[in-house]
Order: C-alpha cells, then structure tokens, then sequence
C-alpha cells in the first residue's frame, strides 16, 4: 500500500461535503496483465459528482487503463467499479449513455466524413432518439468548431480538427460525465485554451468531468479535484485546495553564525524529515507541524531567527515531487 | 517516494478493502462459462458426426437364424426388386498409384481402379436401370431401358447408344437380360454378388456371419470362402438385406490383409421404391455426339454352342484356360503389351471388376477390351504408355508383372498376358 | 463510513442517492425501438458503400463478363468446349455462364472476398480505433458481434449475386438461353434449369457461411485486419489441399470445403437432397463452433486497441 494515499473519506473537505455523491468510485480495482505485468494496483478512485477531476500521472502510470476498466472496454482482475452509481462493466449498457468518452485520443472511420462518423455513433446508440440525431451532431460540431468542416472526410482533417472530433462525439447528446483521456493532445495553444473553455464550461452545466493528462499545466487552471497516478498506484487524490494545503509544505530557516546545528536539532527533536543545513540556512519538511510551533521552539532554544520562510509548493512541484522528474516513463 | 507531508491515514483503514466484486446483475456469464460455450458447440458436432455410427452398430442381433444354403437360395431366387439408392465404391487393391493426370475427381470408370467412387442407382427390377458414376462436377451414365441402352459422358458430351439388331429383338425377348452389353459398365453390388455366389457351393465354403446394418437396413452377412489356398481371394462377404433378400454390399478381402477389405461395393443408401420414368429413360442432348453401336445377339444356336463352350472349355482363338474356379488364369496371347495399356486402362477396370470369377465371359470381354479401340486413346491424355508401364509393372525374368492385393498380371515379352487371382509367381509359372 | 454492506449495485455513496437525483435527473434510459435496425442499416451502409469492397465486388462481376467473352472469342477455335467443369457447356446455353462462373470462383476469389469481409469486421474496427467507441457508445458486444456478422454475411451475399446476375445476363446475350442439360445428359425445361441454377447459386453462398464463421473468429484474436483476412483465405485453401490427401479420408467430410463442389448435385437427374443438406450441415456445425469461439472471444477480451 502506498504510504501517500490521501484518506478518501476527507477527500472533499474544501467543498464542505464530506459525504457527498461520487460520479466515479473504485475500489480495490486492479488490472493484472496476461504478462504479469500489473497495469492498475488496487486503486480507489473518487471522482465527487461536478468537479473537473484532473487525473494526472505519467505516461504509463496507468490511467488509460483505469478509464478503459470504468468504460468496460477492460475487465478489472480484482476490485469494482461504478460510474454515477451503477456497477460497470455489469450495467455498462445502462450508464454509458449517460457517459460521453474520449479515449486515447480520437478513432473515426477515415473514408467518412465527420458528419457520417458521427451519424454512425449515433446509430449505434440504441437509447438515442433517431428523431433528434442529425440536429444533435449538427450542435455537437458547431459546439466544437468543426461546422464548416463537417462534409470533410475524417482523413482529411488535421490533428486537432480530429480531437475536435472526438470531443463533438462525447457531446452528441447531454452526458452526466464526460471521461476525457488526454483531451489536449495534437491542439496548439488555442486549442488547448479552447478544450479548457469548454470543459469549465460544461462543468459549470453540472457535468462531471474525469479528464486525464501527462501534464498537469495543461488541466491545472480546470480542475477542481486532482489524483495522481505513479506506477499503478494512486499517490495523491483529493480536493486541490487541500492537495495544496497538504502538500509537503517546507521550511527554511536562516540564522546566524554558528547556531545552524542547533536549529537543526531543534528541527529534529520535533520530528521534521529532510533537515539538511546548508551554511546558515536549514532546510526541512514542515509536514503536519505548525509552523508557529516550530519558531517558538527555535526561539526558546535560542536560535536568532534571520529568516523564517514556509514553502507551499504549486501542484506542478507535487506532480513533479510525486512522479518524478522527466522524461522517463514509469517503469 | 516522497515521506511524510501527505496524510498517512490509508484508505484501507477506513473503507473496508475488498468490496463484493459487483454481482452479475442480470445476463453475464462469467469468462470461464462463456468458453464453455463453443466447448460445448464442438461436442454437440462431434457427437452428431460420430454419433449415429455408433447407434447404427449396436443392437442388430434381432434377426431370426437362417442357415447359410437358405440364405444363398433366397439370394438367388429373388427377383431383383426395384430400388434406388447411392452405392460407394472402394478399392484397396495396393496398386502403385496411376498417373492418369488430371481429372481425378472426374466421372470416369477408370477412377474404379483405386480410391473410393460414388454411384447412383435406379433400377425397376426389370429391365430399365440407370448407374450413374458421380464425378465432383461431371457425371458417366449407364442407362439400360429395354433393348436399348446409353452411356453418358458429362466430361466429353458424347453419348453412346447400343441398339439391339431388330432382327435379333425377340432372341433377346427369350434370353431375358438387362439388354445389351454395356462397354464401360459399372459396378453394383447385385452383380458383384451374382458373380460371388455363381458357382458358391462346388468351390467355397459358404456360412453365415453376424448380422451388420448397411444403409440403416439390417442384413446377414455370408461368407463365402474359397476352398482353393493359392488363390490371392481370402473370403467374400455379401451383406444381404433381411427383408428384401436383395444385396446390400460385397466385400472381397484379400488372403493377405485381414484389415479392410480389398474390394467394397455397397450401398450407403437404399430405397425399395419404382424410380420414376424419368430416371430410367434417356434422350441424348441437342447437340451431343451420338455413336451407334449395334449391338449383335448370338442366335438361338450360337446360345447353345456358347452353353456348350461353358463345359467344354472350347475358346476363341488365342485364349487359354488354366486351373479352375478361383484359381482359374487366363492367358492371352500375341498382344502388343504396350499398345494394349496405351490403349485402353479401362481394360484393367474391366479386370478387376471380373476378376473373383474370371471365366471365359469375362476372357471374351477382355481381349476386346485389350484389342484396343482407337478412340478410347485420347481418354489418356499425355501419358507416355511405356512410362506408365513402368509405373504399375514390375520387370521379372521374361517380362512384367503387375501384382496387386486381389489379382496379378503378367505381360511376358513374347507378348503373352496372363491374369487371374493367383500370386505372381503361379503365373510364371504357368508361363 | 464503509461501503462493505452495500449492495453491489447500490449507490456507492448509500445516503446519496436524492442528492445525486438533484444534480442529474436522468430519466432512466431505454432503448428506443428499433435500435437494432438503425445499427444494422448503418453496418450495411459502411460495408457495401465502402470503396474498397466496390472495387471487389466490381471485380467479382467481371469474372462472368471475361470468361463470357472468352469462351464466346475462342467458340470457333480448337479451344472451344475446353476448360474444366462447366466453361465446356456455355456455348450451348448461357445459363451455364451462371454455373461456370461460380466454378471459376469458388477455390480462390469466394474465399478471397469471404476474408476480406469476415476478417476486416471486427479487427478492422479495432485497427481504426472505432471499436472502442462503438464499445463505450454503448453496443453490448454480443449485439455488435451479431451485427458484424450479418454485414459479412450480406457482402459475400451481394459478391455470390454480382457473380450470378452478371453471369445471367451476359450469358443470355453472349449465347441465349435454352433447356438445360443435365451432367446425366437429360433436359430440363429452361424455367426448371433456371430454378436448378437459382439452387446452386444459393447452395454456394450458404456454403461460404463456415467460413466466415471462421473469418470472424479470426477477427476478434487481432487488431490487424489484414492478418485475419489473409489467415481466413490460408484456411480455406489449406482445407482444399487437406481434401485432396487420401489419408485423410477419414476427417475429409467435415472439411470446411469438401462439399463445395456439392452444387453439382442440383445438376444431376435426381437431386439426393441429402447429399445438399448434408453440405449445408457441416457449414452449419462450421458456424456452430467458430460462431461460438467468436462470441467467446470477443465477450471476454479486453479492447486495447
């Protein structure tokens, strides 16, 4: 068991709802593949019902998988899910109306046009009113951008005229969530602006949105919750004002000649990890402690107190904290 | 991994960490279960193929005891009845395999040399039938209707028709057969049988077998055995219907091999029902190749000779009879060897078809058939006949022998032929 | 709190379930009447207004058009009544144009395009992508396998036709039509023979249903279109030479080919309808057991494409 995971009860406290309905829940899910290799390890996902759920990890850390196992596409090895509260993949075919995807990346038919592709989806979808289904995609490309484009053939359209596609066909009709794997990829800048608009404003609808990303500047400024994915494992899951708040705050103390070792045994004795001095500064892992504690006992021990300084880190240094630096694909 | 900062509280503290995995709600087999399913479709198959087999074996002890001397009497009084049905074919003569190029799975009585063939028969009992040699895509038909009779090559569209002299319709009327004589006929299991059992009690053992089941119809099986050791024909088994008295099937075994029988003639599927008119008559196609062939009938006299010839053993020029019975050979003399197997295979056909009871019908029938018929030249295609003679004769001290599991042939180079169902050797012998 | 005792498919959130209504009020969803038709006529539209399959089945009813004009160029030839099975019979009536063209189809271009259609329907959705949409759009599998299915079924259907149409017609032009005669050498009335021809194109269609049966089985173990569509054709091919091997006497009746050439039996006198039914019967017990491992596969697998 990971020793990072966030207590899932408290997950929500910044809204104020403990309790509150979830749009995605596993538990124990995990996905074991015919290699051996272990994909997903016992995770327990909480999407609450609203937010913007920033699924974040690096490539390979599992997340494609885990939405593939929420949308029946994958079976779980071991563990259950549920999407706004039914059991999947068991009643996949009556919650997935409800729920528009996009999964590593877009995948249409290349010798029909945009406007046929979606024709197709929507044929397929035996709960969609036939009545409605060319008014429906007509909104869903204009709401996407791809308007003018709709009679082009799929093979023609650009990288991102291609997401936009895929984005139109999760919206071909009213979702209660949207699960988005990677929605950015291929956009330039203004498409990615573009993607984050519509997600706010869909979320602002009363959308639920799991959307999943590599990169965490790319969903930051959306997302009102975040879990991040390494190796399998869910690290950290929660409320992002919390996740920020909790985050591994540090402190860094600067002092005057000779008194470093003193404040860092000070810093010691109540229990602060990483305390490493450099010259006249010591620098350590706030953690759990108040800070206030911390100076009256710097104080009280005698260490003139130069400079005082605690360190919120953005959730761009826990990602990077979390998952590590770089490039380097988890395992 | 980062220490401390995050909260440490686990999640399986708190929420009990082995939820009931969601119970299949409605439908859902598990994976194991939905792999039975096609398990499960492989079964069924197997057992509807190899089930009614087996069924089919079982349980055919029900018929009442017949003694072998009734058996062969009921056989031999019986008037054919009228029938329709498959028959299949098969020899297992050990012949090397005979380039005939292409065409195997064509309607050729040649195929009869080896393999499995498959035929269609009508007939009324009377004098109109129909055999049919069904190729994969072709079909070689037999048709006798009264004094007349067809033979129909679907391959070359030539039709052959064998009329009877007019003159000779009432000598006919008097012998009452199936009419004509057909070059190229075909193999049913009545003839196969009416040869097994025509001279049964002077030089075989007849007894009765258990009882077997051929074409769904219970059937007694008699064994006819012959009392000649040197003969390569270890026993015939002719399976009679129970009911009908008629043959369903003719085994011939081979001496040396007691695991499948050599030669099997056999219906596969039988109905004792009038065929319709339409089966049993021909009119040739527009536009087929129609040769007559007049077919001429011994008089009333030459009947009478030919009925003396059976016992007095008197021959046409250049054939020879040694031995009897199944060890009877036949020797031809002053052929052109290689001409005769370039000339006509079916002439081997003819053979083996003969061949349990070769006598001098079958030596008269022969030696036309070796005599060669040029137009038959073209059913060998581009074989080379001395390639093709070495394929199938073995050279041996003064000539060429052809030896197979039921009957041997020996081409000695002073262009003498001899056949019989003897081993090789016993026809050096005689030579 | 502790979700131990709920239900598995209660509300993971037991005490929520007003509020969650609040927030989606979602009419319970059920499937419009229909549906299946609607995904039905879509399949159909993709696999016959597809391009490439246009091309096969342009080509296809060609086969009928160059052996027609063929035979009809070389009638006065030495060549002419040459050529296996029926190709010797057209010049008489070119209502054998239908059959000999069949023939001609039958080893390698049937199969050919039972592949193609068998084997691109689901690992041809699968290379593209589309599978998972469809997947989570959603379509039960079983449904779609169904549908996938019946759009192979039709393709091969519209070729079998193509090649018959095409052969009637240029058959009828090229050398008229007239009272067929039969392998036994009879003649049937020109409505009877038709009806016989009729049968044999029927015959031949149906006898490509194992196949695809297999083609599709093929199509769920790969993300590769290409592969199932060239292992299907190796099959059908390896089943012709496992047929001509007289060893193998005994397995050789329930070969997937063996009774293909079986059409030839509406062409005799007497039909034995056994001999018809009994082909039909291991294309079906073909069906039975790749249709199955089909459905076994393709429920069970994961979809990673």
């Amino acid at each position: 068991m990971s020793t990072t995971v966030l207590d899932p009860a408290r997950v929500g406290q910044g809204s104020g709802d403990d309790t509150g309905p979830l749009a995605v829940r596993t538990e124990g899910l995990t996905k074991r593949f015919r290699g051996g290799q272990v994909a997903v390890d016992d995770l327990a996902l909480r999407v609450p019902r609203g937010a913007v759920y920033g699924f974040l990890g690096p490539n390979g850390s599992g997340k494609t998988t885990t939405i593939r196992m929420l949308l029946g596409l994958v079976r779980p090895t071991a563990g259950a899910a549920w999407l706004l509260d039914a059991p999947v993949p068991e009643a996949s075919a009556s919650v997935l109306p409800r729920v528009g995807a996009l999964v590593e990346g877009p995948a249409f038919h290349p010798y029909l046009s945009g406007r046929d592709n979606l024709a197709r989806l929507e044929a397929a979808d035996a709960t969609a009113d036939p009545r409605t289904a060319d008014r429906r995609a007509a909104e869903a490309l204009d709401r996407v951008g791809l308007g003018a484009a709709a009679d082009k053939r799929y093979r023609q359209y650009s990288l991102g005229m291609k997401q936009r596609l895929g984005l139109a066909a999760a919206l071909l009709r009213p979702r209660d969530l949207l699960v988005l794997d990677e929605p950015t990829n291929g956009l330039d800048p203004q498409g990615t602006r573009e993607v984050r608009h519509l997600v706010r404003e869909l979320a602002d609808a009363g959308t639920t949105v799991l959307v999943s990303s590599h990169l965490l500047a790319e969903i930051e400024q959306v997302c009102t919750h975040v879990g991040i994915m390494r190796a399998g494992r869910m690290v950290l899951q929660g409320d992002r004002s919390v996740l920020v708040a909790r985050g591994a705050s540090r402190l860094r103390v600067t002092t005057t000649t000779g008194l470093a070792g003193t404040a860092a045994r000070v810093l010691d004795t109540l229990g602060l990890d990483e305390v490493a001095v450099d010259g006249l500064q010591v620098d350590a892992l706030l953690g759990d402690t108040a800070p206030e504690r911390v100076s009256a006992a710097l104080v009280a021990a005698g260490v003139d107190l130069v400079g005082f300084e605690v360190r919120h880190p953005s959730l761009e240094e826990i990602f990077v904290e979390l998952t590590g630096e770089g490039f380097d694909v988890a395992r | 991994m980062p220490t401390g900062g995050v909260a440490h509280s686990g999640l399986m503290t708190e929420t009990q960490p082995t939820p009931q995995p969601a119970a299949p709600a409605r439908r859902s087999l598990s994976p194991r279960a939905r792999w039975a399913v096609p398990a499960v479709a492989a079964v069924a198959v197997g057992a509807a193929v190899m089930g009614p087999p087996l069924f089919a074996s079982a349980g055919d002890d029900g018929l009442p005891p017949v003694t072998p001397e009734e058996l062969v009497a009921k056989v031999v009084e019986k008037d054919a009845p009228a029938l329709s049905g498959t028959v299949v074919y098969t020899a297992r003569l050990g012949l090397p395999s005979i380039p005939f190029g292409p065409g195997g799975a064509s309607a050729d009585p040649v195929n009869l040399m080896s393999g499995s063939s498959t035929l269609r028969l009508w007939s009324d009992g009377e004098q109109r039938s129909r055999v049919a040699l069904l190729g994969a895509a072709s079909e070689y038909s037999v048709v006798h209707d009264g004094d007349e009779a067809w033979t129909y090559s679907s391959d070359d569209d030539e039709v052959v028709h064998y009329t009877v002299d007019p003159a000779d319709a009432a000598t006919l009327e008097k012998l009452a057969t199936e009419g004509p004589a057909v070059k190229g006929d075909l193999p049913t299991p009545q003839d196969a049988a009416e040869q097994a059992l025509a001279h049964a009690q002077e030089l075989s053992t007849v007894s009765v077998d258990g009882q077997t089941t051929v074409a769904g119809r219970d059937a007694y099986q008699l064994v006819v055995t012959p009392k000649s050791t040197t003969t390569l024909v270890g026993r015939v088994v002719v399976a009679v219907d129970a009911t009908e008295w008629t043959p369903l099937r003719v085994q011939v075994w081979s001496a040396s091999d007691d695991t499948e029988p050599a030669l099997e003639v056999g219906f596969t599927d039988v109905s004792f029902a009038t065929p319709s008119d339409s089966v049993l008559t021909f009119s040739p196609p527009a536009g087929a190749q129609v040769r007559e062939v007049v077919v001429p009938l011994p008089t009333e006299a030459e009947i009478a000779a030919a009925e003396q010839e059976h016992t007095d053993g008197a021959l046409p020029q250049g054939v020879t009879v040694h031995g009897e019975g199944w060890d009877t050979v036949v020797e031809l003399s002053g052929v052109d060897v290689t001409g005769a197997l370039a000339g006509d295979p079916k002439a081997l056909a003819e053979l083996e078809e003969h061949e349990p009871t070769i006598g001098s019908d079958s030596a008269q029938a022969l030696l036309e058939d070796f005599g060669g018929d040029p137009s038959d030249k073209a059913d060998m295609g581009e074989i080379d006949p001395s390639a093709l003679l070495d394929s199938i004769a073995k050279p041996v001290p003064g000539g060429r022998v052809v030896t197979s599991d039921l009957f041997s042939v020996l081409l000695t180079d002073d262009g003498r032929v001899l056949v019989g169902a003897v081993s090789p050797e016993t026809l050096q012998g005689l030579a | 709190m502790s979700h131990a005792d709920a239900a598995p498919t209660a509300a993971p959130s037991g005490v929520t379930t007003t509020s969650a209504a609040v927030a989606t009020a979602a009419p319970p969803l059920r499937p419009v009447r229909g549906a299946f038709g609607r995904l039905l006529r879509s399949e159909l539209r993709l696999v016959l207004g597809r391009r490439r399959n246009l091309v096969l089945l342009t080509g296809l009813g060609a086969v009928p058009l160059l052996l027609g004009l063929v035979v009809f160029f070389t009638r006065d030839t030495a060549m002419a009544g040459e050529g296996p099975g029926f190709i010797g019979r057209v010049t008489e009536n070119g209502l054998f144009l239908v059959v000999a063209s069949v023939f001609v189809c039958l080893p390698f271009l049937l199969p050919l395009t039972v592949g193609i259609a068998s084997g691109d329907a689901i690992a041809g959705e699968a290379s593209t992508g589309t599978l998972r949409y469809l997947l989570v759009t959603p379509v039960g599998r079983s449904r779609l396998l169904v549908v996938k299915a019946i759009g192979a079924l039709a393709f091969v259907a519209a070729a079998v036709l193509a090649i018959a149409v095409v052969g009637l017609v240029a058959g009828a032009l090229l050398f008229g039509l007239r009272d067929v005669v039969l392998l036994s050498g009879d003649t049937v009335p020109l409505a009877a023979g038709a009806l016989r021809v009729a049968g044999i194109v029927a015959f031949v269609g149906l006898s490509m249903t194992g196949l695809v049966a297999v083609g599709l089985f093929f199509s769920t173990l790969t993300e590769v279109p290409v592969g199932a569509m060239a292992a299907t054709v190796v099959v059908a091919i390896v089943s012709g030479v496992l047929d001509t091997l007289p060893a193998l006497d005994a397995i050789r009746p329930g070969l997937l080919t063996h009774h293909w050439l079986d059409f030839a039996e509406l062409l005799r006198i007497s039909p034995d309808w056994g001999v018809v039914l009994g082909g039909l019967g291991v294309q079906a017990a073909w069906v039975a057991v790749f249709a199955s491992l089909a459905w076994a596969r393709f429920t069970t697998a994961d979809v990673s494409s």
